[in-house]
């Protein structure tokens, strides 16, 4: 028997916008194209963030000059992603939640996105220990969740 | 030799055969390709933005280029030499691709556009290095190395899926 969960997924892949991507290769290559755009601007956000947190990079310039600009290329790059990646889910949604690197990979976003919205509340507006360890938390899951979507693709 | 004569012997590299025959060649290959293209483009990015005077104002350009540089030249070469063995690999279908030519094209205009910057724009940098907006000649730069290495990504994903 088809479990609520279950009947959601095939209505999912049953849906017009699904049948339009599984029925056209150039489309999901183009999807899965931004898809990747989207998780580069994802990784040099993360990176420079968690860089300049850690001390590493511009350290003599103030955090918010930096991890404001990285936080919101960061933002950028997830819209471009989350579109784009629901419209790739769309096809084969049945398969990818039982993915044990797609449930890595979505656990390790809502992880990021956790730390992005505490630190997004918080404004930085202090150097406090707190924030730094956020924000390197932040940049850490981000680039985790690039590592695990690469392993879903390939190794699915 | 021909181009296509080329392709072949390339394929039949040891490296080559070895990534498409391996059960983990192909995707560890990939795995580094896309981490070289985060860490390469995704930091230098920043470095554009900066000459776009958009983002990390408060420090000088050159200021930006010497620390992002190190952090992009890594990725690049990860990028460039994981790139190299997987084209070895599948040369004669990357050869008849048209996104493959379209991303050879990117690549030498991004590269073509680092040349100039470094030979003609910089040279006259000290009178602008702590200008919060560089004049248009760099910000023109910036702007095309982001168009160039963006349309290197999409061309690349669209090479993977209608090469085989």
């Amino acid at each position: 028997m088809m479990t609520a969960f279950g009947a959601a997924m095939a209505w999912v892949e049953g849906s017009g916008v699904a049948i339009a991507i599984r029925e056209s290769l150039l489309l999901t290559a183009a999807l899965s194209a931004f898809h990747l755009i989207g998780a580069t601007l994802v990784g040099g956000g993360a990176l420079l963030g968690g860089l300049r947190i850690g001390g590493v990079l511009f350290p003599d310039q103030a955090m918010a000059d930096v991890v404001r600009p990285a936080g919101r290329a960061i933002l950028l790059g997830l819209s471009i992603s989350i579109v784009t990646g629901a419209l790739l889910f769309s096809p084969r949604a049945s398969m990818a939640v039982a993915n044990g690197f797609f449930q890595l990979k979505m656990g390790l976003l809502v992880a990021a996105a956790a730390c992005h919205a505490i630190l997004h509340s918080r404004r930085w507006h202090s150097e406090d220990q707190a924030s730094g360890f956020l924000g390197l938390a932040r940049s850490m899951l981000y680039i985790a969740v690039i590592l695990a979507g690469s392993a879903y693709i390939l190794l699915e | 030799m021909s181009i296509p004569q080329i392709a072949e012997w390339l394929e039949g590299t040891s490296v080559a055969v070895l990534v498409r025959e391996s059960a983990w060649g192909f995707p560890i290959v990939v795995a580094i390709h896309i981490l070289g293209l985060t860490l390469s483009v995704g930091m230098v990015l920043w470095f554009d933005l900066r000459l776009l005077g958009v983002a990390l104002r408060g420090s000088s350009v050159s200021a930006v280029y010497r620390r992002i540089i190190p952090w992009a030249g890594t990725g690049f070469a990860l990028m460039f030499a994981s790139g190299a063995i997987l084209l070895a690999a599948y040369a004669t279908s990357a050869h008849g691709n048209v996104y493959f030519r379209a991303k050879v094209i990117a690549l030498f205009l991004a590269g073509l556009n680092a040349l100039v910057y470094h030979r003609f724009t910089e040279r006259h940098r000290s009178r602008w290095d702590e200008a919060a907006r560089p004049p248009a000649a760099a910000r023109m730069a910036g702007l095309i190395s982001i168009v160039a290495w963006a349309t290197v990504i999409l061309a690349g994903r669209m090479m993977s899926y209608t090469m085989f």
